[in-house]
């Protein structure tokens, strides 16, 4: 009872010490992922193969050390093997990745499985544990923004004042363009200026409340952003403009809350990986 | 020659007596036909994943009314598949293209003929096991941390039993306990429930809760006529008519009683007033589509000149749309000069930039 427990333990503690841990290397860039990924997943393919297969290298890698807790060396020696075969499936999807395999390294793991000595099944498993996070370093963010970070880009929004459609970053220069009208009139004392740029902004910015629902399936992130902080920022900005004698402090003071709650925090999520889309459009562009 | 006359009587009488016997077997005694003979008039296919064409063989109107529903459409939809990036954003998959609808459950996404959108075999085919069941065993590590996710399904290094469609034994789910020869049915009374619809029009279900109306989607979405499921030559006659839910699920029709829109002069402007009347969710209503109405003032000199022109966007993605029986009003301001004004409400669907009118009122200043 006690070796077994002893066992499971150790399965454990190899699993955790040879599972590829994210650490992203500093000097890290952004490569656009290789050309045949592009057939494992959406919308060439109906699923995402190269997910699914990740799963089943991994279930099986897992498997071993599962089975090998519970002393069923039986499976574990299947799984082994099965691990070894699927390891090399993955291999041979994306040819531009095939330096990031190690088949000798699989082999052997499996070899040693046969065995049945935690130890030396344990020291087998670190190489191939490094080769998945090796890839996982360099590859995990590339994936990401390719297949499954949604493109601002391919969003068109339609203008509420003019009617217009627009692309979703054209969009965003008229959105600042008006933001600057409210706030270059109000810098001169052109009050009644910047109340009519203020109702066209206002328009213009709670507009951003129906691109949420193209990327999000729920309507409570609609609390960020669009929500109680800037409507709260742009009653703040009429009750002034509105009043006899304008505060400018108040008024900047409001203008800054919009800023940040308004724009700025929106744009750390949502613009990162926007900006690595953009050059890689443009760098898909330039090719043409 | 009287004899001939009596035969051919009595072999008419007893030809009425087995149709009328086939009838009554069929509508009220279908535990009487033997099972050999039940399977000889089975057609297994319809049970794995058949195409809605099939069903059209018999289901001749149901499925001529689906064609024109906006469900047919949901996977090749234009603004769909544009706002899907190319169908390839994951969260958007599961309710166009489901593959199995169980009253109150988010549907998982199907592989195989997507093209039909929402169709005949994910609304009524699946086993009898029951919904939400939880898979059998534990997920391996890897798995665990992306519980949920689609791919984790099909993708795990052995795969554990799920719910599926085809988990229990196969059946046509429906409204009905009745006996059809060339598929078994099961009666399931979610089929007139809002919850069923609410599967995938989350958010519309919960502003109907919201309302505590008592009306279920169904009722006004899927108005039921007198009338037969099933318009196979002959055979059809056999089974008596019942009401059958009108599958083009009715959109857009904004009636008279539904809407009110009264316009009056108050303090220097124009107050336009507009009323949700009967309709127990907001108006428009969405999940993540972004149907909406367009409410426009536009004054005019004594010339016919346009002075001014007003607009209000009322849409449930801005969060302005019409909740049931509450009165929204919108103040527009009066200019000098202006002696006309016309208001009108258009109405935009999800699905489609053109617009049509609602309502139009011409008002002297
Ligand atoms: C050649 C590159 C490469 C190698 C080698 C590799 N992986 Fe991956 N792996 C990836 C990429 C890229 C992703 C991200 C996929 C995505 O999210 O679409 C990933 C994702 C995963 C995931 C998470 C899947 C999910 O649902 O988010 C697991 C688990 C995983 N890998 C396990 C492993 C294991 C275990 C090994 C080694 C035995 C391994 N991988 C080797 C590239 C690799
Ligand atoms: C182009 C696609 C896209 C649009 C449009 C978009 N988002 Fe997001 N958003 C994402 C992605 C991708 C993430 C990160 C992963 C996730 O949560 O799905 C995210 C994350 C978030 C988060 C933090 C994580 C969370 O889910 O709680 C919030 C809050 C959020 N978005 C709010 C909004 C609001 C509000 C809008 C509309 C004004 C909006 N988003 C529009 C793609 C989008
Ligand atoms: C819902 C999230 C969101 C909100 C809120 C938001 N932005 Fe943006 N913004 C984005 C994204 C995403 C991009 C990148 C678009 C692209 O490159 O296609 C962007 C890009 C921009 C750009 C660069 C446009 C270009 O491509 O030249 C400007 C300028 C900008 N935003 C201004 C603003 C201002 C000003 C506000 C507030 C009044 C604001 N944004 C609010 C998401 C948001
Ligand atoms: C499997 C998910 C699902 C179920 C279940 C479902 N719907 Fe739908 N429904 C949709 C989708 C998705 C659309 C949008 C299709 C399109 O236009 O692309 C839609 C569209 C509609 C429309 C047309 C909306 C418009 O913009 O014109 C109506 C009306 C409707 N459904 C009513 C119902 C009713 C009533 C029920 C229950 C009997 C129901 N639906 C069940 C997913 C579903
Ligand atoms: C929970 C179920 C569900 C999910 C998930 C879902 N939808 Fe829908 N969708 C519906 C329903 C129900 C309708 C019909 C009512 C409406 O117009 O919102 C619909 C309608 C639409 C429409 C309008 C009809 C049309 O053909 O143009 C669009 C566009 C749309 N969805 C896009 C998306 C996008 C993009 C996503 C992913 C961000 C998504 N859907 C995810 C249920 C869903
Ligand atoms: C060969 C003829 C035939 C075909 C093909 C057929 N059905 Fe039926 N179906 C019937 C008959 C007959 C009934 C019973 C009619 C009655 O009693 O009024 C029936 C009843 C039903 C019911 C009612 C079940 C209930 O309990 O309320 C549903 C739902 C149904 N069919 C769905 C389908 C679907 C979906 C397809 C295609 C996959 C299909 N049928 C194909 C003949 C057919
Ligand atoms: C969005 C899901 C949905 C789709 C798609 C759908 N049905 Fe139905 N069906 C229902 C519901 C809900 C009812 C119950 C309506 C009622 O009686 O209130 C029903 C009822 C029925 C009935 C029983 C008669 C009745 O109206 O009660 C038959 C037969 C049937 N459907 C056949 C079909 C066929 C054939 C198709 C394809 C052409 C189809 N259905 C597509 C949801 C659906
Ligand atoms: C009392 C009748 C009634 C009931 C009950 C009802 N609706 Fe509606 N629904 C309407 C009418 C009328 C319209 C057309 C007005 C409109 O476009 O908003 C409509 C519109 C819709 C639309 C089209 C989107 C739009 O607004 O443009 C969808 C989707 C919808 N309903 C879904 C549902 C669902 C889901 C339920 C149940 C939770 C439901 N309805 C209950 C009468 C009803």
């Amino acid at each position: 009872m006690k070796g077994h427990y002893k066992l499971a333990l150790t399965a454990l503690l190899i699993l955790l010490a040879v599972l590829p841990v994210q650490s992203f290397a500093k000097d890290m860039v952004a490569k656009e992922p290789p050309k045949s990924l592009d057939k494992l997943y959406p919308p060439v393919n109906k699923e995402q193969k190269w997910v699914q297969q990740m799963h089943k290298i991994s279930g099986h890698f897992g498997g071993v050390f599962v089975d090998m807790g519970e002393q069923d060396w039986e499976n574990a020696e299947k799984h082994a093997a099965r691990f070894v075969e699927s390891y090399k499936e993955a291999a041979d999807m994306v040819p531009e990745w095939k330096d990031y395999f190690d088949h000798e390294s699989a082999r052997k793991f499996a070899e040693e499985v046969k065995t049945r000595d935690a130890a030396r099944i344990g020291k087998a498993a670190g190489p191939v544990g490094k080769t998945c996070g090796k890839c996982h370093d360099d590859q995990y963010l590339s994936v990401w923004t390719r297949y499954h970070w949604p493109s601002a880009d391919k969003i068109a929004i339609t203008d509420p004042v003019d009617e217009k459609e627009l692309k979703y970053g054209k969009y965003m220069s008229l959105l600042s363009g008006a933001f600057k009208g409210v706030t270059v009139n109000f810098g001169e004392g052109q009050y009644d200026r910047a109340k009519k740029a203020l109702g066209g902004f206002k328009k213009r910015f709670m507009e951003l409340k129906s691109v949420c629902s193209k990327c999000h399936t729920g309507d409570a992130v609609k609390q960020f952003y669009v929500g109680e902080a800037s409507a709260q920022a742009f009653d703040g900005m009429e009750a002034e403009l509105n009043s006899p004698k304008p505060n400018p402090g108040n008024f900047w003071k409001h203008v800054g809350t919009l800023g940040y709650e308004g724009c700025k925090k929106c744009h750390l999520t949502h613009r990162a990986y926007a900006i690595v889309q953009e050059i890689w459009e443009e760098k898909e562009e330039a090719r043409k | 020659m009287k004899r001939i006359r009596i035969l051919l009587l009595i072999s008419a009488l007893s030809a009425l007596l087995v149709v009328a016997g086939v009838y009554f077997a069929v509508n009220y005694g279908s535990r009487w036909i033997p099972e050999p003979l039940v399977q000889l008039a089975r057609e297994p296919d319809l049970l794995e994943n058949a195409e809605s064409k099939k069903c059209s063989e018999c289901h001749k109107l149901i499925f001529e009314a689906w064609k024109k529903s906006r469900h047919s459409r949901a996977w090749v939809s234009e603004t769909y598949i544009k706002n899907s990036e190319d169908r390839s954003k994951e969260k958007c998959l599961a309710c166009h293209i489901p593959e199995m609808v169980r009253a109150g459950v988010k549907p998982d996404p199907r592989l195989w003929n997507r093209d039909e959108g929402i169709y005949c075999v994910p609304c009524h085919v699946f086993g009898d096991a029951p919904p939400g069941t939880p898979p059998g065993a534990t997920p391996p590590p890897a798995c665990a941390e992306v519980e949920n996710s689609p791919p984790c399904k099909g993708g795990r290094g052995d795969s554990l039993p799920v719910v599926t469609p085809a988990s229990g034994t196969l059946a046509m789910n429906g409204p009905y306990d009745l006996f059809s020869p060339p598929h078994p049915t099961r009666q399931n009374p979610d089929y007139r429930k809002s919850k069923f619809c609410g599967s995938c029009h989350q958010k519309t279900l919960k502003e109907w809760e919201g309302t505590g109306s008592e009306k279920t989607c169904q009722s006004c979405h899927m108005p039921p006529a007198e009338a037969r499921l099933t318009q196979k030559f002959i055979l059809g006659l056999f089974h008596a008519k019942k009401p059958v839910g009108d599958h083009g699920f009715r959109h857009g029709e904004i009636g008279d009683a539904d809407l009110a829109m009264e316009a009056r002069i108050a303090g220097g402007a124009i107050a336009v007033a507009l009323t949700n009347q009967t309709i127990p969710h907001l108006v428009p209503t969405a999940d993540n589509g972004d149907p909406r109405l367009f409410l426009y003032a536009v004054l005019r000199d004594a010339a016919g000149v346009e002075l001014e022109k007003y607009k209000e966007i009322i849409a449930p993605q801005l969060e302005t749309a019409l909740p049931y029986r509450k009165t929204a009003e919108y103040k527009f301001p009066l200019v000098p000069s202006a002696k006309r004004a016309e208001i009108f409400l258009q109405y935009q669907p999800a699905w489609s930039k053109e617009r049509s009118d609602v309502r139009r009122i011409q008002m002297d200043l």
